[in-house]
Order: C-alpha cells, then structure tokens, then sequence
C-alpha cells in the first residue's frame, strides 16, 4: 500500500515537492488541494481523489486505475499515457487536459467536463461519457468502441479517425464535428444532432440515424451500408455515398448536394435526391460539369418564378428546375442546359450563349430566344417559340425525336444573305 | 429522267436541268438541278447543287441544296438553305451540330418547323405553325 499518509502527502504538496513514482496506492485524499503537482509516474491505483482539486497537476505517466475521481478539477492536468483504466470521473473537470494515449478504458465519465481537452490516440472502450461536455475535444485516432456517449455534447469535437465501432450516441450533440474517416459502424446516432458536421468516407456501416439531423452534413463517400437512414440530410453532401442495403424509412432530404467537390455546385431536390440516397440514382441528364469551371445549378423540384437571371461569359448553367415567367441573360460562351427534368414555361432567353435543351421551353412573348450562338434541341427536348438568329447566324441542332413548333427569325441587323439565296455560308 | 441504280429506280433532275410544275413519282426523287412547283414522292433528296421550290410531299426529306416553300415529310434530314418563308412538317427532323469546321451544317433563313407530335402542355401549338 502507499508509503506516505495523506498528512504527509498535503504537506509535501505545500513545499511543492516532487511526487514522482511515489507509491500512493489507496490513499483517501477527497478534497485535497494539490494544484501543479509533480504526480508524473506516480501510483494512484485505487486512491480516493473525490473532489481534490488537481488542477495543472502532472500525472503523465501516472497510474489512477480504479481511481475514485469523482468531481475532481483536473483541468489542464497533464494525464499523457496515464492509466485511468475503470477509474471514476463522473462529473470531473477535465477542461484543456492532455489525455493523449491515456488509457481510459471502461471508465466512468459521466457528466464530466472535457472541453477542449485533447485525447488524441487516448483508450475509451466502454468508457461512460453519457452527458459529458465533450466541446472542442480532440478524440482523433482515439478507440472509442461501444463507449456510451449517449447525450454527450461533441460540438466541434475532433473524431478524425476515432474508432467508434458499436458506440451508442444516441441524442449526441455533433454539431460541426469532424468525423471524417471515422469507424462508427453499428453505431447508435439515434436522434444524434449533427448539422454541419463532416463525415467524409466514415464508416457507418449499420449505424442508426433514426431521427438524427444531419443537415448540410458532409457524407461524401461516407459507407451507410445496411444502415436506418431516417434521419435530415436536407443539404448534406452525398457524392460518392454508398447507401446499399440501407433503410429510408423516415428520410427527410429536402435537397442534397451530390456535387464531388461539395461545393453545392450540383443541387439535387426530390425524387432525384432520394434516389441518389438509395443508391438507385439514375445517369444525371446533365453531365457533372468539369472540376474548376464556373457552374449554376438549379436542382429538380425547385420552382422560379418572375425571375431575372444573367449570366456571364464562360458560364455553365444547369436547370432541372421548373423556370415560370423568367428572363435569361446569357453572356458569350455561357452554355445553358435545361436537363430532361427542366421546364422553361413562358420564358425568354436572350444572348450569345449556347442552349441545349433536353428539357421543355415555352416562350412568353416572340421571340422567346434571342441571338443564340447555338442552338441544340436533343431527342427528348421540346420547344414552342420563336427563335431570332444571331447577327453571325446561329448554329442549330435537332435530334429526331425532339419536338418543335417554332419559328427561326433572322438577325434584325442581319445583312440580306439568306432571303435570296445567295448569301454567303458560314 | 428516271435512273436505274442498280436494283434502284430513281427520278433524276440532273445538274443543269430546271423543271417547272409538278412531279409525281413512285420512285425516290433526286433533285441535282431546280424544281419549282409540287413533288410528290416516297423520298425526296436534294444534292448540294439542288433546290426545291414550292410544295413537297414526301416520306422522307433529304436535303443538303436549298428548300424553299412548304415540305410535308415523315422524316426529315437537313444539311443545306432553308430560305425565307419555308415551312417544314415532319415526324422527325434531324440536323447535325456541324459539317466541316466554321461551316454552318444548315443556313436558316425565316421559316417554321413543326416536328413532332405537338408538345402536350403547349396551349399555343398549333397557333405557332
């Protein structure tokens, strides 16, 4: 057992002497004040340290096994490669400590406090930390398997890597947490709210999302195999997501953006949005465009009404939307595709861009489209309206299949080389 | 004026050759010189020296010449002048993007298409052929 009493502890502690490797197994020292301590590679197993107040100790190295640590202040202790194995940290205050390959497996850290604390690479399986405050934490590469993080509050915490196998984090707050690349498969995030959060190529595997919100979370590449998927993912990043086997029941996905970079370049709304959530998305109608080039996107079920639009040179413009009553300004070079989804009803489209309709164009008044470099209505594109020509003619392309009842005006600064037959080609 | 290509008989208008009134044939028609009037024929095609003035009828439409006037047709392939004032009805209608580089694959002058069945939810279809 230990060498020292808790009277000769407290008052080496007073002469601010070293600790170092002593024996101080079994100690009863709830309530201490020993604040800046030398603990490094001490022997604390089993001693009772209920409310002592530790606060800048340095415990590195030290063993606390089994310690009885219950509403102790540890904040900004130093527990590097410390042995906290079974150890009891309900309610503790553990705010900036390092933790940093502390093994704290099966311990109790119910309630307590550990904001910003770093616990990078640190042993928690089965650890308690049900309700812990958890804000800032660093917990990447950190062995989290089944811990219980039920209601614990992760805001901004840093899981990068953690291995969260079996966790249960059911009502957890992971608010623009980072758990890219982390293992949360058969993981309990039921009612989990995680706005924001980053979830790239995690593993989640048969996790539980019933009711959790991750809205604008980023899931690219995210693995939710054979996982309930009930959750909000209205404006989460999903490129790349795998989704087989998983169960929608419950699903709320207003929008989702299925753009690779995540940069919300590629709106997908509805059915679409579902289906790429299923993993039975069919080929986009419009290609992804090419990474780096300026690009709109107007996803399907969205609906724009009396709108005006300009867009300028070298523009990409995507529209699965439905389109009421706008105006379309393109600039030279800007390419607008309507998408098989997309209805342009009682439209106008004026400038030198080029149009691909795929999709359905009506126009509002005559002439609906003004000076279009070029023109191509594919197999499935439908237009009504009349086209007027650019100055330089405009190029058309029409696939059988399409549907036209449209008429084709000539520039009205056009010079006279088309109505007598003899103008010149270009 | 009627050709016979190997197993296939054609009604030619060579190069050169300008035919006012109306032609009504069985066989596919090539038009390599004018025709100013009505054609009436399973298939119409009009070389790039060729035109067509005036009223057509046809199964299929193959023009790389100049069109002008009013061409009814199955199917139609366009690759030359549709001049002002022409109207083109077809089931389909085909046109390629681009012929050779900076050339334009059709010349549009003031004219209407009506391809298609008329799309369904167009109040104003029929008003705009």
């Amino acid at each position: 057992m230990a060498n020292l009493t808790r009277e000769e502890v407290l008052k080496k502690a007073g002469l601010g002497e070293s600790f170092d490797r002593a024996d101080l197994r079994g100690l009863d020292l709830a309530n201490a004040v020993l604040e800046g301590v030398d603990l490094r590679r001490a022997d604390l197993e089993g001693a009772n340290l209920e409310g002592a107040r530790l606060r800048g100790a340095n415990l590195r190295n030290a063993s606390l096994r089994e310690a009885y640590l219950t509403g102790a202040d540890l904040r900004d202790v130093n527990l590097d490669k410390a042995e906290l194995e079974g150890a009891n940290l309900e309610r503790a205050k553990l705010d900036g400590a390092n933790l940093s390959r502390a093994n704290l497996d099966g311990a109790n850290l119910t309630g307590a406090s550990l904001k910003n604390a770093r616990l990078t690479n640190a042993q928690l399986q089965s650890a308690n930390l049900g309700g812990a405050d958890l804000t800032g934490v660093n917990l990447s590469h950190a062995d989290l398997v089944e811990a219980y993080l039920g209601g614990a509050k992760l805001v901004g915490a840093n899981l990068r890597n953690a291995d969260l196998t079996s966790a249960n984090l059911e009502e957890a707050d992971l608010t623009e947490a980072n758990a890219d690349d982390a293992e949360l498969g058969g993981a309990d995030l039921k009612r989990a709210r995680a706005k924001g959060a980053s979830l790239v190529k995690a593993n989640l595997t048969k996790a539980n999302l019933v009711g959790a919100d991750f809205t604008s979370a980023d899931l690219r590449q995210a693995n939710l195999t054979g996982s309930k998927l009930g959750a909000n993912l209205t404006g989460a990043r999903v490129a790349g997501v795998i989704t087989a086997g998983a169960s929608l029941e419950g699903i709320v996905a207003d929008w989702v953006d299925d753009s690779r970079d995540g940069d919300g370049s590629r709106r997908v709304s509805g059915v679409a949005a579902l289906s790429i959530l299923s993993g039975k998305a069919p080929a986009p109608s419009v290609p992804p465009p090419p990474r780096g080039q300026a690009v709109r996107y107007f996803g399907q079920g969205d609906v724009l009404r009396n709108a005006t639009l300009e867009f300028g040179e070298g523009i990409k413009v995507q529209i699965e939307s439905r389109f009421e009553q706008c105006s379309i300004a393109l600039g030279r070079g800007a390419e607008l595709t309507v998408g098989k989804a997309g209805v342009l009803a009682q439209c106008r489209i004026e400038g030198a861009g080029n149009i691909t309709l795929h999709g359905r164009f009506f126009e509002r008044e005559s002439p609906g489209i003004v000076g279009p470099g070029q023109l191509v209505v594919t197999s499935e594109g439908q237009l009504v309206g009349t086209v007027e020509q650019a100055p330089e003619l405009t190029k058309f392309a029409f696939e059988p299949g399409c549907r036209l009842r449209m008429k084709i005006l000539r520039a009205r600064s056009e010079p006279d080389q088309v109505r007598t037959g003899k103008g010149k080609e270009r | 004026m009627t050709e016979s290509k190997q197993s296939e008989k054609r009604t030619l208008v060579e190069e050169g050759t300008e035919l006012k009134g109306s032609l009504t044939s069985t066989c596919p028609v090539l038009v390599r010189g004018r025709v100013e009037g009505e054609v009436t024929a399973p298939a119409l095609t009009v070389s790039p020296s060729g035109s067509v003035s005036g009223r057509a009828k046809v199964g299929e439409l193959q023009a790389e010449g100049e069109l002008s006037g009013e061409f009814d047709a199955d199917v139609v392939q366009l690759s030359g002048k549709v001049q002002d004032r022409t109207v083109i009805r077809a089931k389909t209608l085909s046109v390629q993007l681009t012929a050779e580089s900076g050339k334009l694959q059709v010349v549009f002058g003031e004219c209407e298409l009506a391809v298609g069945d008329p799309p369904p939810d167009a109040p104003d279809a029929d008003a705009k052929t």
